[in-house]
């Protein structure tokens, strides 16, 4: 299997065009400042915004291809094009070469000059004020995990665009083969987890616990390997409705007595499975087919739902689990970190991590949108991600410090298309306040 | 008789990038490597620098033993491809042996093409294509007090270069009326022919030597004037023809090189042709063109070697663009797309004269047609894409013609980043 | 395996056994004890409670190696048991009504998965009317949903029932989960002497365990426990429909179980219990009285006293409710020529007993009529007295030869 890279990415959105990463770039790598020098070029476009010329460090580099000197390279291990001096002739056949500005000539010495990630701490990153650059490490994830076997049976019949087939192999590959996997009713069972008339979704041992009981029976199972002597990881990949509702005093039990469990939420807002009703999970306003829009009676229409969401994840911080976390598909770095202390924590104790994933079908939006409707809930601190342990307390592991408007979020999908402006400002004010109360606990863990 | 799957001749641009892209999509079928030179894979492009002593001999291979070994790519150098018999399937060598193959790429590149002009068979002359030729050529150097060039395209101009720069005195003899004529007008030109005449080189333009002959030094050449030259070291760089003798005979069609398809298929089915010698369609007609630049030969190499391995991916040859660089005393100059305006063509042109900066932009309707400048530095890449694409830059002409640097890269991250 | 134990015991005669003073509540925990469950799983609920009580006395003292998961409530404590089960662990928990009511979901399902848990359910009434005391209500409720369920009569009983419960459920003939009902308050609180079996004759009786060999949930042994089934096309149907029969098989195969492994017992350690069916002075008897459970002492010195007075009475007590003994009922009705049952519940539907419902389906196959009435007594803790049984006796003498009433007989409306 081929191997992933590094990367650097830019969000034109973020970018004032300040030039800080040409000044940074320049310093570090030809010790001047001149931004002309710079291997990272942001251009000033037209219309507002900017534009970025940079190395792309392409899979199959047209540079490498037309340098007659063989003085460019791909380094298989780290991903970077990489240029000899001692080799080049500098004919210049790489710029044209390159479609995208990624090689080109640097006047003060007469050779080329591309970006070389600075050895995978990239100077310009940290010199963007508006982290309008991010140094993108979630190739780490394919390297590691590529090889690994996908537990999963091929074609889960999940609906078109649904992240939780990603979720779900990326989980158990993670996880291991040494796993007992609980899928309780719901979108994971749905898609073929456990298999129909005899037959299985996965190639660890799986099931259907009930709705109600999921913690119960890993418990039971984890104790009993435990008492035996062998190492098993009691996995559960559940849906909000079956954690939050009707399955949360078995959650809470197994939480209280820190059962070594790992259990992961898959909070696609409702019980989608069964046909988009309403969970407690389900945020306020949202349509659902139990909180459906209408006339309603009494001059008072039917808007969606009336009430918040309960906040399942910082009730389970106050479980005081062994490791409590966030976690976004649009954010697999993040995610895969929490997997990983999760998995470490259900050694431990109890381990919870809540995925927020969008639902093309039951919230309305394209198949096409998913991780894009994921994103824009962090970026507007609808969703916050964070991780919790005991030791540690509270912190945030992708802050969002200029949070886009709510409505960013709400416009993305039809499940709030008819919000009222007094909606969304309950909305935007419920986001405010769950901010807080969040701040307010990352507060405590630092004092 | 030995077999194989894929047989690709010649190993050098298009004949690589064919083997990377078959191996990309078939990982295992038997994979022959057949090329004349017995060196290991090297660029043309780079013996210029071979022949200054900038690069040593044994560090310009584009590829290692290893290479071929983990692809399983059997390479065999030093044979060459004499008959093609494509009613068998199979390719005859130069010592006799024959290969049967399923599929063949044709990737043979071009060689000097040798002027008919009497009494150059009697001289001795040097000329540039292989490392040998360039080996050679760099011991020769060392030792000339007075050479003459013939043929002032890039080939020419790099070897006069060297030689200048050794301390010969070097006469530049060339037929057409300004040098690197196609791709670079009289202004750039000028510039080029100046850059050489202040470094001591003399430089001949439309003249044509008629006759040569041995002489105490080396040769005499005589010119249509009348006027005669004397030369210790005699270069012969009027130009290429392509390497396709072996078609002799056989029913694969071929005008100036072998005639492709947009898919680099020749007139028979199993038989594709990619780079220097073939004739494929050019961009700006659909006439099928001799665009024998390196970054064509890569292109059309991976192209065939996609049609090869039927990838699914293969997309089809857009057209050759003429692309060229060249780095002469410190300067430089990039050509990019048609040199030539058309008739409704738009040219602009910017001349800075007393730095040597000099670009024209060639638009047609509003879209680039064509991009060249001395001392202005441009991507060219992306302009070729500008080209490709067809961006329409009425909006932005002025500002493109201003910056062509700032506002190519602009448009490149708004429309294919 | 289980099978394999099944052979004669070597030693003729049974070892001495101990003699201790304990309520019933005691002796079902010293059972479970001597069992070896790798997992027990409780939640406290009268009268239940002083079972688990001692099940966690007794771990907590090192006299019993076993998990203990003190869960937040019922249906967790018996969904832990069915994790544990599935992952090779022999099991055990205890409730009653409406602890026994909010396990229902995995009760079901407990029986569907073929997992050989034994649960004692130290009967409760049924609420409302609120009430904390004895009566069959609840293990009543859930006798049609697949687990074998034992009446115990004595607290010795309950102690040998108890130990039996884990071998029967675990036959591989059998793989059902098992009641053992003791009813609240007459033996969960009532102290008598009891004979302790050795643990090394137990082990000796239990054999090897094998609880998961037919459905796993191990890494060793993927598999995916309990797919989706049913529909109206495909394999569906009848892979549900298979399963079910399935469950009725083990169900009908456990009669045959009980009866082997009460005899193995009986010979290992000198205890005999009527596995299925006990007929008491029926020999002779013209009519006979039903009961069920700890009711049954004063039932038989009634019927002691009947006979005594001549009268041609028997009696009549079931061990095995569920599944329902039909075969050995018929086989003990043979001569009897009218039937009085007394039940310690309700059943709503047909205004009478459970067990006298049931019996009127078994009475169908006898081929004659007999006329047959119904008594209820003893709910909500009442205490059915060798008084109620001599009027249960009456009113049986007079079916011979008069009307049976269509009413049930409340035996405590009056007390
Ligand atoms: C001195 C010089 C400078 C150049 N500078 C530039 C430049 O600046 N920019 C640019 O774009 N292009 C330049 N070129 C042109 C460029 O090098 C060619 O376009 C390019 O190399 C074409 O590649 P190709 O694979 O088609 O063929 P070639 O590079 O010509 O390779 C042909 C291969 O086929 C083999 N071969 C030939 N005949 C046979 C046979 N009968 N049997 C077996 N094998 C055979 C040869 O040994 C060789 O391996 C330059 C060329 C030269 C000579
Ligand atoms: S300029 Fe240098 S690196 Fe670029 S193609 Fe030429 S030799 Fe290669």
């Amino acid at each position: 299997m081929g191997r992933s890279y590094n990367t650097i990415a830019f969000d034109a959105a973020k970018c004032d065009g300040c030039g800080d990463c040409m000044t940074a770039c320049a310093t570090a790598k030809v010790g001047v400042g001149d931004t002309a020098r710079s291997r990272i070029q942001v251009v000033g476009s037209a219309d507002d915004g900017f534009e970025l010329a940079l190395c792309r460090q392409c899979g199959d580099p047209k540079c490498v291809t037309v340098c007659p000197a063989g003085a460019l390279t791909k380094d298989g291990t780290s991903g970077v094009i990489d240029w000899s001096a001692a080799k080049c002739v500098d004919c210049l056949l790489c710029t044209v070469g390159c479609a995208y500005a990624g090689i080109a000539l640097d006047a003060g010495t007469g050779h080329v000059a591309k970006c070389d990630t600075c050895a995978g701490a990239p100077a310009c990153v940290p010199a963007c004020p508006h982290d309008a650059l991010t140094y993108i490490t979630t190739s780490r994830i394919y390297n590691e995990v590529g090889d690994w076997e996908d537990l999963f049976a091929p074609g889960l019949a999940g609906c078109q665009g649904c992240n939780t087939e990603l979720l779900m192999r990326h989980t158990l590959r993670r996880v291991g083969p040494d796993t007992v996997l609980a899928t309780p009713p719901g979108c994971v069972p749905g898609m073929g987890s456990v298999g129909f008339n005899g037959t299985t979704g996965t190639k660890v041992p799986v099931f259907h616990p009930l709705l109600t009981n999921t913690a119960a029976m890993l418990a039971g199972i984890k104790r009993q390997y435990k008492r035996v002597g062998r190492e098993v990881t009691a996995l559960a990949i559940a849906g909000d409705g079956g954690a939050s509702d009707v399955g949360f005093q078995s959650l809470s039990g197994a939480a209280e007595r820190n059962e070594q469990i790992l259990f992961m939420v898959v909070d696609n807002e409702g019980y989608m499975n069964t046909g988009m009703q309403r969970s407690s999970c389900t945020p306020y306003g949202a349509w659902t087919s139990t909180t459906p829009i209408g006339e309603g009676s009494r001059g008072i229409p039917s808007q969606g739902k009336t009430q918040d969401a309960k906040n399942l994840p910082l009730i389970m911080v106050n479980h005081r689990c062994e490791y409590v976390a966030t976690a976004s598909t649009a954010y697999m770095e993040d995610l895969y970190d929490k997997l990983d202390k999760a998995i470490q924590a259900s050694k431990v104790g109890f381990a919870y991590l809540h995925v927020y994933s969008p639902c093309t079908t039951g919230w309305r939006f394209p198949t096409d949108q998913n991780m894009e409707v994921a994103r824009k809930a962090v970026e507007t601190n609808f969703v916050m991600l964070w991780e919790y342990t005991p030791g540690e307390g509270l912190r945030f592991t992708r802050p969002v410090d200029d949070p886009l408007p709510v409505t960013e979020y709400l416009k993305a999908m039809g499940r709030f298309r008819h919000l009222s402006p007094d909606q969304i400002s309950h909305i935007q004010g419920k986001v405010v306040e769950n901010l807080a109360f969040v701040k307010q606990m990352v507060h405590r863990a630092s004092v | 008789m030995e077999h194989t799957k894929y047989l690709v001749v010649g190993s050098s641009h298009a004949a690589l990038e064919a083997v990377t892209a078959i191996r990309m999509h078939d990982t295992e079928g038997s994979l022959t490597l057949l090329t004349r030179d017995t060196h290991l894979p090297y660029s043309p492009t780079v013996l210029p620098y071979v022949v200054s002593g900038r690069s040593a001999p044994d560090g310009i291979f584009l590829r290692d033993e290893k290479f071929f070994a983990d692809n399983h790519v059997a390479l065999k150098r030093g044979k060459a491809l004499k008959a093609l018999h494509t009613e068998r399937n199979a390719a005859e060598l130069a010592d006799g042996s024959e290969i049967a193959y399923d599929k063949i790429l044709l990737a043979t590149g071009a060689a000097p093409a040798i002027p008919p002009i009497p009494g150059l068979d009697q001289v001795a002359y040097h000329v540039l294509r292989t490392l040998d030729d360039a080996t050679k050529l760099n011991a020769a150097i060392k030792q000339s007090k007075q050479a003459v060039v013939m043929g002032a395209g890039l080939v020419g101009m790099h070897a006069a270069e060297n030689l200048v720069k050794v301390g010969a005195k070097v006469t530049i003899v060339e037929m057409a009326k300004q040098l690197t004529d196609g791709y670079f007008d009289a202004t750039a030109a000028g510039l080029i022919e100046k850059a050489f005449t202040d470094n001591g080189a003399t430089i001949l333009t439309g003249s044509r030597v008629v006759k040569l002959a041995p002489s105490a030094i080396g040769a005499t050449l005589t010119l249509e004037n009348g006027t005669t030259l004397e030369a210790d070291l005699l270069l012969v760089a009027t130009g290429v023809k392509p390497n396709m003798d072996y078609l002799a005979g056989s029913p694969v069609e071929h005008e100036r090189g072998i005639l492709v398809s947009d898919t680099m298929q020749t007139s028979v089915a199993n038989v594709w042709s990619a780079g220097d010698c073939a004739q494929a369609k050019g961009f700006f007609s659909n006439a099928k063109v001799m665009n024998a630049i390196l970054p064509d030969a890569t292109e059309q190499g991976r192209i065939a070697g996609m049609a090869m391995a039927g990838d699914p991916g293969l997309k089809k040859y857009p057209g050759g663009v003429p692309l060229n660089t060249y780095h002469f005393f410190g300067r430089h100059a990039i050509s990019v797309g048609s040199s030539k305006a058309p008739a409704g063509a738009e040219v602009v042109t910017r001349f800075d004269e007393a730095n040597g900066r000099y670009l024209k932009v060639i638009f047609m309707e509003g879209r680039l047609l064509g991009i060249y400048g001395v001392n202005e530095f441009f991507d060219g890449g992306v302009m070729c894409q500008l080209i490709l694409r067809r961006v329409d830059l009425s909006s932005v002409k002025e500002r493109f013609v201003a910056n062509p640097l700032a506002v190519g890269r602009e448009l490149m991250s708004k429309l294919w980043r | 395996m289980t099978t394999a134990t099944l052979e004669t015991p070597s030693q003729a005669k049974p070892a001495k056994q101990k003699v201790i003073l304990c309520e019933g509540n005691e002796a079902a925990a010293l059972g479970v004890a001597l069992a070896r469950p790798d997992m027990v799983a409780v939640y406290p609920i009268t009268p239940q409670s002083s079972l688990v009580e001692h099940v966690a006395k007794l771990i907590a003292d090192g006299r019993m190696d076993a998990d203990i998961v003190d869960a937040e409530g019922e249906h967790s404590v018996l969904s832990v048991l069915q994790g544990a089960a599935l992952a090779g662990g022999r099991t055990y928990t205890a409730t009653c009504g409406p602890g026994l009511a909010f396990m229902f979901e995995p009760y079901f399902r407990t029986s569907g998965m073929r997992l050989p848990i034994v649960m004692s359910i130290v009967t409760r009434d049924g609420i409302t009317p609120q009430s904390v005391w004895g009566g069959h209500q609840d293990a009543m409720t859930v006798r049609e949903v697949g687990w074998v369920q034992l009446y115990c009569e004595t607290v010795q009983e309950v102690l040998d029932t108890t130990v039996m419960a884990f071998k029967i459920a675990e036959h591989h003939d059998v793989m059902l989960p098992v009641n053992v009902c003791l009813d609240g308050n007459y033996l969960s609180y009532g102290t008598s002497r009891v004979e302790l079996p050795g643990q090394a004759e137990v082990d000796a009786f239990m054999g090897v365990k094998d609880v998961n060999w037919h459905v796993a949930l191990d890494p060793l042994r993927p598999m995916a426990v309990d797919p989706l089934t049913g529909g109206s096309g495909g394999k569906g149907p009848s892979t549900f429909v298979r399963y079910r029969k399935g469950q009725c098989r083990g169900m009908q195969n456990s009669l045959r179980v009980i009866e082997e492994i009460h005899e193995e017992w009986a010979q290992r350690f000198g205890r005999r219990f009527a596995p299925l069916v006990e007929e008491y002075r029926l020999d002779g008897a013209d009519y006979a009285i039903m009961t069920l459970g700890s009711m049954t002492g004063a039932a038989k010195d009634a019927i002691d006293e009947a006979r005594d007075a001549g009268k041609r009475i028997g009696l009549i007590k079931l061990k095995t409710f569920s599944p329902f003994p039909v075969e050995a009922l018929l086989k003990s009705l043979k001569n009897v020529q009218a039937l009085g049952v007394v039940d310690r519940s309700v059943g709503f539907r047909w205004n009478c007993g459970p067990m006298y419902q049931e019996t009127m389906g078994a009475l169908y196959r006898l081929g004659r009529h007999i006329p047959s009435m119904s008594f209820i007594g003893g709910l909500a803790g009442a205490d059915i007295t060798v008084g109620h049984f001599h009027r249960v006796i009456e009113a049986t003498e007079k079916l011979m030869t008069g009307p049976a009433p269509t009413e049930p007989v409340w035996l405590n409306e009056k007390d």
